[in-house]
């Protein structure tokens, strides 16, 4: 039998092989391939939401315009100027780190709701420049944008959004296992009192909005070249929440959680929106969000740690739940000699 | 030799003036109660020293540096450290990662190994390593206070400002805290301890500052400002003036 500690990386590893391989199924049907590397995309978006609201506890609402700035950066330079794609995506990265750098800095001393509602006014604004500025970004018809390189095939772009996905996964679960991931836990817990432990917390609070508006930035840059067509909609309050709500159904404070959440909710809300029972046909549309809305419902209501986190704990025990599990283990043990 | 020095400090909040022109000195190896009723300025001085309030005027001065203006992580970096009123641990952290968190701001570059050894030290100093991977939520109130103790030892100040570190804790728990200020004291560690626990603090102190309306009242030995006719005024009241000065601040 593998040994628990062990079993973490063994199931990681099944679970990278599985989607590696998955394309030998998926890539028969070019709807499912795309449905699986939005599903991807989603579960980046969740996951850095997830770091720097549930880990270091900025609850934004700015997710999304950081990953519009990165998107229409990299398709505005190359319509403009002709700025290949992977230029213009790594600008539109760069660029998201930037606003992230200055919102950081706007929202130092702003908290919880203030916070809140700062970033959903600066979401707005931006997505309204975006809107009405069409002579530029192409308005409410969109923006198109060139692939990412000639002739790409959708198995390359579950691929590159798959490695986008994990590369950032990897980033993250090292940043939060680091030093800098236990001042932004400290800071999530008190603000106040990590300043007098000697935390920066100026810059640490600073530093997680530039990191994770340059993750997204990235993420939505690399996945509308291949979409191919970007419109303001993508940064409206609609799909931010649809981001929190993953997250929330997948652990709020679980990078893999959110991740693992957003996947199956993405795919889910797919699947149901044409369903079979007993040869009777139903098309769900709208219905299946209500669904969707039911479930968030019930997460917050009764498993505030989201559906999924709960039992990649419970299959997987970290460290500290293993060393608490076995010191009580041993307690007992003691008390019933 | 002089390690803080609190010159002239004002702060006003909006037209209230909190701490009217306070000026004191604290040596090394100092424990010095503050007291003054509530609303006095105690926990408005104890923020103006470690960065959370800038004062309207004045100025603080640590080991001959100015930190009147610096910001609170940078007043702890220099070697001041704080508890609060009330206690505020990481509540979703382990004891462990409570205890490593001013480790790592202090020591950036120190091995996480070497500062996890050093806080299991810490724990088994204050008696509570049992609980180093239990999430501080799960700790009782008493084991927090312990806890936030531990943070600041993990920090390794220099002066050392403890907020009612007695207030709301058990007989036995209080004693444990009396201990530890007494031991960290002899081991070269000033303290300013704020507290109603007058029995406690008039003696565990060797000397008491008093705080009332803003201003420093009194400022000497236990003994002598127990019977200063100020004190027992700002305590019970200019009706109560002409009573007995024995006791009088002591039982307030």
């Amino acid at each position: 039998m593998i040994p628990r500690p062990d079993r973490r990386w063994a199931a990681t590893g099944a679970l990278i092989a599985l989607l590696a391989i998955a394309p030998l199924y998926l890539s028969q049907n070019t709807y499912r391939m795309s449905v699986v590397t939005g599903a991807f995309f989603y579960a980046i978006l969740a996951s850095s939401w997830v770091l720097l609201a549930g880990i270091a506890g900025q609850f934004s609402f700015a997710h999304m315009a950081m990953m519009g700035i990165g998107a229409y950066t990299s398709g505005l330079l190359g319509r403009e100027l002709g700025t290949p794609p992977l230029v213009g995506i790594i600008l539109g990265m760069l660029l998201a780190g930037v606003v992230g750098l200055v919102i950081g800095f706007l929202c130092l001393r702003l908290r919880r709701a203030y916070l809140a509602l700062f970033t959903i006014a600066f979401s707005e604004i931006l997505r309204l420049i975006l809107l009405t500025e069409f002579q530029y970004t192409g308005g409410a018809n969109g923006l198109r944008l060139a692939p990412l390189y000639k002739d790409i095939t959708p198995v390359a772009g579950y691929y590159i959004t798959l490695a986008l996905l994990l590369g950032a996964m990897a980033l993250m679960y090292g940043l939060a296992g680091s030093r800098f991931g236990l001042f932004m836990r400290a800071m999530r817990e008190d603000q106040d009192a990590a300043a007098a432990m000697g935390v920066n917390v100026v810059r640490y609070k600073i530093m997680i909005f530039v990191v994770t508006s340059m993750i997204v930035g990235l993420a939505g840059a690399t996945f509308y070249h291949q979409v191919g067509i970007l419109t303001p909609n993508t940064m409206e309050l609609l799909q931010m929440s649809l981001v929190i709500a993953m997250a929330i159904i997948g652990g709020i404070e679980s990078l893999l959680g959110a991740a693992v959440g957003a996947l199956v909710t993405r795919i889910g809300l797919e699947l149901l929106r044409e369903i079979n029972i007993f040869g009777l046909h139903i098309e769900l549309g709208s219905w299946r969000y209500a669904a969707f809305g039911l479930l968030l419902m019930f997460t917050l209501r009764f498993a505030q740690n989201g559906l999924f986190y709960p039992i990649i704990n419970r299959l997987f025990p970290q460290r500290v739940q293993r060393a608490l599990m076995t010191k009580r283990g041993e307690r007992s043990e003691r008390g019933a000699s | 030799m002089i390690q803080l020095d609190v010159r002239n400090i004002c702060k006003n909040f909006g037209g209230m003036q909190a701490l009217k022109d306070v000026s004191f000195s604290v040596c090394n190896n100092e424990l010095i109660g503050l007291i003054g009723p509530n609303g006095a300025g105690k926990t408005t001085l104890t923020n103006v020293l470690d960065g959370v309030h800038k004062p309207a005027s004045g100025q603080v001065w640590f080991n001959a540096q100015r930190v009147d203006a610096l910001p609170p992580y940078e007043v702890a970096r220099r070697g001041i450290g704080r508890t609060f009123q009330i206690t505020r641990p990481f509540l979703r952290m382990t004891v462990l990662e409570n205890m490593l968190v001013p480790a790592m701001a202090l020591h950036p570059t120190a091995r996480k190994r070497e500062l996890r050894r050093r806080a299991l030290e810490v724990l088994v100093f204050l008696t509570i390593e049992r609980l180093a991977d239990e999430y501080a939520r799960s700790l009782s109130g008493g084991q927090q206070k312990l806890l936030e103790l531990g943070r600041l030892l993990m920090l390794d100040p220099q002066l050392i400002i403890l907020d009612e570190p007695f207030a709301g804790v058990h007989p036995k728990l209080r004693e444990t805290i009396s201990q530890f200020i007494t031991t960290v004291n002899e081991q070269g560690k000033a303290f300013i301890i704020i507290s109603h626990e007058m029995e406690t603090i008039f003696t565990l102190s060797r000397r008491l500052l008093v705080l009332h309306w803003g201003q420093l009242i009194a400022d000497g030995p236990p003994e002598v400002v127990r019977k200063d006719p100020a004190v027992i005024q700002a305590y019970l009241g200019a009706e109560e003036k002409a009573r007995p000065a024995a006791g009088g601040a002591g039982n307030a």
